[in-house]
């Protein structure tokens, strides 16, 4: 669907990007993230056509990339605008309309998305009357009314409330089931743990990390095991002996405990378990994947100790 | 091109909800007439009638001014001299508006006192002081020769000396004509300055409110900014239109409710033939009406207005498209506006320059360089072009053009390279090498 081969890009002489490739398929939500500054913007603008690469190239559909399939696409830039003093609706239709919809299709698809979002007591309000947060539902309609087969989000849940994150990733998730690709550029690591299919983590412009979200987690796990006990704190801390650390812990009672183990050396969680049963009740052990945030920090620090080294 | 129009046709919606244009579009106009009314009726006097008491105590006017009726005057004859008081005070005298003293020894002495309640203006002075001179001359001729007063006027001629150029017999090239020209040109240069003004609001708005970034994903920067000026332009246009429709019509209401001796068929008849005729041509129009309505060629200086206009402010466009476009913050460009603003305000200075001296040469030089070439061949125009020399004009409007779009393309660069950039202090250097990318 979206394949990204090999593209650099430097600004007076800065490199920006430096050789990104990478593909999301149809029906994909792909998670791009990156600290700030990484370049993420700049490897989005230029798959919209915005910005020239100085190297590479993008496939859309197996075809080069080229401005006639930008009615194909749908952006939400994070850097949200609207023409502030046109009323929702005109604004609305315009965007639409430049995004190839004629007149009557763009009314359908208008009210379509009024209804579904609730929102059809605005349409006569201008941007200016409206708070951040209906501005942002506004600009996210306004992204998807040509109905696109690429989504292009750049930090889709930024200004919204919980109740409205929810509505949006609802909304990314249906777009996945009928069969649509998105690319979300988020610093919401919870998003890409709960709605990506991919990630790809770019940091100085270079393309760090790239995987299925699940694969990266458990690339990136470190033996870390929570077990749940009742019984003896003590006892338990006294049953163990070097092989394991404790990292944290949670008391949920008196006598019942949340223990979360770290493993050391080749000590596998069977010695383990045999250690401390006969000293407390085990009631659930599972190994604990790392958060995608966990995943992100350590690519980064490693960079940064590689580029220290 | 389809996102072109529509991104223009958004831009002249824009404007037409905008207040501010709105009010400029019709109170640019009114304005303008309120002045071109001031100016007439300063050297016409509203009152269309005046009622004139004629004190011819020993009856030398036998009762008669002139053979026919001038719509200025009523005569009424006394044979009695009214002193200034009872003139001012009495009730009986209260319905005139003037008075003129034959005094017994006017044939002699040659003193005629004319005094008023309102001032009369310059022109029904001259009118009044021509008939009565017209019917003193009856009696003089008929008192002191034996030649009909026809064959005595036709002696009496005075001569007529006038002072010509030597290039320009015709007087074609006139101050004011000139002035005419120059009022087209400081026309255009406002209108430039209010429309390239907008062009940089526009694009500095849409850089500022960051929507610039949605429309880049569905249109090219060229489309956008081409789309921008088109529409800008085409709120200009009809801006222009507008006001030309409401000064014609204004211009037209002025004419037939102020001068309207100017339209009467009889009035045109005896201007042809009558005796009033004389009196008219050389009393009741001051230079300024005449200038207006009989000097200014207004259909072919407002074909060229139209294109030194639109040439011109695409020119003058693409620097305040520029501007807006590498604008690190919208307070951040206004120190590039101070110099393309003195540049136009330059180009009014070459007007003037024109206006005085027509034929040196840096005026022919001015008309073709792109900065002043608008205000200049208005100036150069209203004058008229020598055999030959017309070329001049459609050379500079070639050029004015040429260069339009070269800056547009340049601008294309800088707007394409400049707009998503944000936070930053325009250097010269910087726009180069947006240009250059």
């Amino acid at each position: 669907m979206l394949e990204i081969d090999g593209i650099s890009k430097s600004y007076f002489r800065k490199k920006v990007l430096e050789d990104i490739s990478f593909k999301a398929n149809e029906g994909e939500i792909l998670g791009l993230m990156g600290p700030n500054g990484a370049g993420k913007t700049t490897l989005i603008r230029i798959i919209n056509q915005i910005t020239s690469a100085d190297k590479g190239y993008i496939s859309f559909q197996g075809k080069l990339m080229k401005q006639d399939f930008l009615k194909e696409i749908g952006y939400l830039p994070e850097e949200r605008g609207l023409y502030r003093s046109m009323t929702v609706e005109k604004q609305a239709l315009f965007l639409a309309k430049l995004r190839g919809l004629n007149s009557s299709d763009a009314k359908t698809q208008i009210n379509f998305w009024f209804d579904r979002f609730g929102i059809q007591d605005w349409r006569k309000k201008r941007i200016e009357e409206l708070s951040k947060g209906m501005a942002q539902k506004i600009q996210f309609i306004c992204t998807v009314l040509h109905d696109p087969t690429l989504l292009i989000l750049d930090e889709p849940f930024s200004g919204f409330d919980p109740i409205n994150i929810d509505l949006i990733r609802r909304e990314i998730k249906r777009f996945k089931e009928l069969g649509k690709t998105i690319l979300l550029s988020t610093h919401n690591m919870q998003s890409v743990e709960e709605i990506c299919d991919k990630a790809v983590l770019i940091h100085n412009g270079q393309k760090i990390l790239e995987g299925n979200v699940l694969d990266l987690r458990n690339e990136h796990k470190e033996s870390i095991y929570s077990i749940s006990f009742h019984g003896n704190m003590i006892g338990f801390a006294t049953a163990l002996w070097a092989g394991y650390e404790i990292i944290d812990k949670v008391a949920h009672t008196d006598d019942f405990f949340t223990v979360y183990l770290k493993m050391r050396k080749e000590n596998e969680i069977n010695d383990l378990l045999n250690a401390v049963m006969p000293h407390v009740k085990i009631t659930e052990v599972k190994e604990v994947l790392p958060s995608m945030e966990n995943v992100f920090m350590q690519q980064i620090n490693r960079g940064k100790v590689e580029i220290n080294e | 091109m389809n996102k072109v129009w529509l991104i223009a046709k958004r831009e002249l919606a824009e404007r037409l909800r905008s207040r501010s244009f709105l009010g400029m579009i019709i109170l640019g106009p009114l304005m303008i007439l309120g002045l071109v009314y001031l100016f007439l009726s300063f050297d016409s006097n509203k009152k269309q009638t005046w009622n004139v008491l004629i004190m011819d105590k020993n009856e030398l006017f036998e009762g008669k001014l002139m053979p026919n009726k001038d719509p200025n005057f009523n005569f009424h004859f006394i044979n009695a001299f009214v002193d200034y008081p009872e003139f001012a005070h009495q009730e009986k005298f209260q319905k005139f508006d003037l008075t003129v003293w034959i005094n017994e020894k006017v044939v002699s002495n040659k003193k005629v006192i004319i005094s008023y309640r309102e001032r009369p203006s310059e022109a029904i002075q001259r009118k009044l002081v021509y008939h009565v001179e017209r019917r003193l001359e009856e009696i003089m001729v008929e008192e002191f020769t034996s030649l009909s007063v026809e064959r005595f006027r036709e002696i009496k001629q005075p001569l007529r000396f006038s002072l010509k150029d030597t290039y320009d017999p015709k007087n074609e090239k006139s101050l004011t004509a000139s002035w005419v020209g120059f009022t087209f040109g400081a026309f255009i240069v406002v209108f430039i300055l209010l429309f390239g003004m907008t062009i940089l609001r526009s694009v500095s708005k849409e850089k500022s409110n960051r929507i610039v970034e949605v429309l880049l994903a569905s249109v090219s920067p060229r489309q956008l900014l081409s789309g921008k000026i088109f529409g800008i332009g085409l709120s200009a246009i009809l801006q222009v239109a507008v006001w030309s429709i409401i000064i014609a019509v204004g211009l037209y209401l002025l004419r037939i409710s102020l001068f309207p001796d100017l339209l009467s068929p009889e009035m045109v008849a005896n201007q042809l033939t009558g005796e009033i005729a004389e009196a008219q041509n050389w009393t009741s129009q001051s230079p300024f009406v005449e200038l207006i309505y009989q000097k200014i060629q207004f259909s072919n200086m407002l074909v060229f207005f139209i294109l030194f206009f639109l040439s011109g402010y695409l020119f003058y466009g693409a620097f305040f498209a520029m501007i807006g476009a590498s604008m690190g913050s919208e307070s951040d460009g206004q120190q590039f506006i101070i110099p393309i603003t003195l540049l136009l305000f330059a180009s009014l200075a070459a007007g003037y320059f024109v206006v005085l001296f027509p034929d040196s040469s840096i005026s022919t030089w001015l008309g073709f360089i792109p900065f002043t070439s608008p205000v200049v061949m208005m100036v150069e125009l209203s004058n008229g072009f020598d055999d030959g020399e017309a070329w001049r004009l459609y050379f500079s409007l070639f050029l004015l053009l040429g260069t339009a779009m070269l800056m547009l393309f340049l601008a294309g660069r800088i707007y394409k390279n400049g707009i998503l950039q944000f936070g930053h202090r325009v250097r010269f250097g910087m726009l180069l090498k947006w240009i250059k990318k």
